[in-house]
């Protein structure tokens, strides 16, 4: 994680979270990876933190003593607070997600997770400087991928494209820089909500990277061992 | 205790009430009968009491008192008025005529007391107790007359009209409370066996079910309202057991090995990169025992059947079109060939979530379970009888009599076991279907295996 965790702005971080061990443990890892968090125990702490202090992500445990997780982000929400949420919770409830992201939560992680996909999660939803309303062109190096016209090239070359393939590229180059977890690829490209017995990720991404790396001095596609992947231009 | 509880019984006091009603209907009714009657017969006997005294007066004035005694004397002689009574005294209060003792003169209307033994013996007994309703009026010279009726008609009728009514209300109490009690000992019999069979629920007696009568009548629908959901939750009950002991048998195994893994690591690793291997392995073990568990969970959740409440429409072209864009390259990487063909525009209601992660799973299973150079095919059309999806392979195929096995949990055929694999991908695929009332149908592709949905064509799925 330390291939692109240099470049990345340092993000104030409010955890709720009342498994004082799991609170230690994130909030540790997260100061490692330079971020400054604010872990609070309970529900009225962290609504009151909410919607006094300023801050650029909140992880909210749903499954808290007092408040109930859901109900906090449905109160900051109301009252007009629109930093992202990333709901965390011990439920693999299926219906979970869905009520989580219609309180308002942008992504949702169950437990047990790897800290890497949790990592990858924040980074993802960091704030990003707004994109431009009618951005129709993405670019990393000399990777463009023209929305509209439904194209990629590469140093001027035309690229070919599965449908799949260009969702998969699609996705990684709104992310470009952070790391993409193989959860993440198959919930947002794939629409799966589950753990696949096959490797459909590794399977498209070997395709895309034959269809973009192949033949050219650097390499855009990066495997992050033991998270995921990362598209980025070189140094 | 139990006249108690009839007493106490909704039924029973619903009947009482309707009965302290309908009583209180009665005494207005005869109420209002007993003021009507008694006024009209009260009218009756004033009218007839003035009609003689006018009569008599209009003969004294005219004819003198002689006169007017005549005409009493030839009345009560006539015997036509024998409950008529007369009074004629002079100024100084002698009688001059009539069948009353003289008496100190009394103007208006006034009640007497019915005298006895006056005329017939039989007459008077029966008069007995009763009064007379009398009018005395002044004579012109100082004279005074007195008319009185007897009054045991008015007060006959009046007893009569209350006798009814005692009998009336009597009856009707009494026919109110046997009806209740008849209404409220049915209705505690048939209460009585549900309490009976959530006593025996409560006792452990799970399979215990409330009778029914076949009557389709409140009651019953109660009962097997009461009954199915007493089956939905022993199938919940059942399905959790189910989770458990399955976390029991089948977890244990994959963490036993993973024990032994690292206790052989910590015997006979020297090296950091030993340990890292080691570590490396164990999360992976670690991974697969979670992910065995989170599919048990998750199977088990939609075995409860509570997803079925947010079901919506999906464009299960576009469901089967995305699994199949999923899964071309894996197929190919493997050396497979996955051929989809997809009618266009077809929907049906569920829950998109579920149906992508079955129809993954099917396919999953043919890609795993068959050799290199294996074609499938990944079909969706309307048929008349309805959508029906497919996934047939021409691999080796499922042997006839392990057909029905292989949707249970953690079943593996016996060719497959060295697969990696957790043995629940069909249980999953079962437990998704039977939420969507899809029928799966296992057939032989000749060779290989042919897996057919029929989904429903019901509204309700």
């Amino acid at each position: 994680m330390g291939q692109n965790g240099n470049r990345k702005r340092a993000m104030k971080i409010l955890l709720i979270e009342d498994d004082a061990e799991m609170a230690a443990y994130l909030a540790n890892g997260l100061r490692e990876h330079g971020h400054v968090v604010d872990p609070v125990a309970n529900g009225r702490d962290g609504l009151f933190l909410a919607a006094g202090e300023r801050y650029d992500l909140m992880i909210v445990d749903r499954m808290l003593p007092d408040l109930d997780g859901l109900g906090i982000v449905k109160t900051v929400r109301g009252a007009g607070v629109k930093t992202p949420v990333l709901f965390l919770t011990t439920m693999g409830g299926i219906d979970d997600r869905v009520e989580g992201l219609e309180a308002g939560g942008d992504d949702y992680l169950v437990k047990p997770f790897a800290f890497a996909e949790l990592l990858a999660r924040v980074n993802a939803l960091a704030r990003r400087p707004p994109l431009n309303a009618v951005e129709t062109v993405l670019r990393v190096a000399n990777l463009e991928m023209d929305l509209l016209k439904r194209t990629a090239t590469r140093a001027g070359q035309r690229v070919d494209l599965q449908p799949q393939e260009f969702k998969l590229l699609e996705y990684l180059m709104r992310h470009a820089g952070r790391v993409v977890t193989r959860t993440m690829l198959l919930e947002n490209v794939w629409e799966f909500h589950f753990d696949p017995q096959t490797n459909v990720v590794e399977t498209h991404i070997s395709r895309l990277r034959s269809k973009i790396d192949r033949g050219f001095d650097t390499e855009l596609i990066h495997t992050v061992r033991g998270s995921g992947y990362c598209l980025r231009a070189p140094d | 205790v139990r006249r108690i509880r009839l007493l106490r019984s909704t039924s029973f006091r619903l009947a009482a009430l309707y009965a302290g009603l309908f009583g209180a209907s009665v005494l207005v009714l005869i109420a209002m009968i007993y003021w009507i009657a008694s006024d009209a017969l009260r009218q009756q006997l004033t009218a007839a009491v003035d009609g003689e005294v006018a009569t008599l007066t209009e003969y004294y004035r005219a004819d003198g008192p002689d006169r007017a005694a005549e005409a009493i004397r030839r009345r009560l002689a006539s015997g036509l008025r024998s409950t008529t009574v007369y009074l004629l005294q002079d100024a100084r209060g002698m009688k001059l005529g009539g069948n009353l003792p003289a008496t100190k003169p009394v103007i208006g209307w006034v009640e007497l007391p019915a005298r006895a033994g006056d005329d017939d013996e039989a007459d008077a007994a029966e008069r007995d107790g009763h009064r007379l309703l009398a009018h005395g009026v002044a004579l012109p010279d100082g004279g005074f007359l007195l008319v009185g009726e007897d009054a045991f008609h008015l007060v006959e009728t009046q007893e009569a009209i209350l006798r009814a009514f005692g009998w009336g209300f009597g009856g009707t109490i009494l026919l109110a409370v046997i009806g209740g009690a008849l209404l409220s000992v049915g209705f505690l019999r048939r209460i009585d066996a549900i309490n009976r069979t959530a006593r025996a629920i409560i006792d452990g007696k799970l399979g215990d079910r409330v009778p029914v009568r076949g009557t389709n009548d409140e009651l019953d629908q109660l009962a097997l309202n009461f009954n199915e959901m007493l089956d939905r939750m022993q199938a919940l009950m059942e399905s959790l057991r189910q989770v458990s002991s399955d976390i029991a048998h089948d977890l244990r195994s994959p963490l036993s090995r993973l024990r032994q893994r690292l206790e052989g690591t910590r015997a006979r690793a020297r090296t950091v990169e030993d340990y890292a291997a080691a570590v490396d392995r164990a999360i992976a073990e670690t991974d697969a025992i979670l992910s065995t568990f989170a599919a048990l969970l998750r199977i088990a959740q939609i075995e409860a059947g509570t997803r079925r409440t947010t079901f919506s429409a999906v464009d299960l072209t576009d469901v089967f079109q995305r699994v199949a864009d999923a899964y071309t390259a894996v197929a190919e990487d493997r050396g497979q060939m996955l051929k989809a063909t997809i009618a266009r525009g077809l929907m049906v209601r569920g829950d998109r979530e579920l149906l992508v992660q079955m129809l993954a799973n099917l396919i999953e299973n043919a890609i795993r379970h068959t050799p290199a150079g294996t074609i499938i095919a990944l079909d969706l059309e309307a048929t008349p009888d309805g959508i029906v999806g497919s996934v047939s392979d021409n691999g080796p195929g499922i042997p006839a009599d392990a057909r029905a096995k292989v949707f249970q949990r953690f079943y593996r055929l016996e060719a497959s076991r060295t697969a990696p694999g957790n043995g629940l991908g069909l249980a999953l695929v079962a437990a998704v279907a039977d939420l969507h009332r899809i029928r799966i149908e296992l057939g032989d592709n000749q060779p290989g295996l042919r897996v057919a949905l029929h989904f429903s064509t019901g509204s309700d799925a």
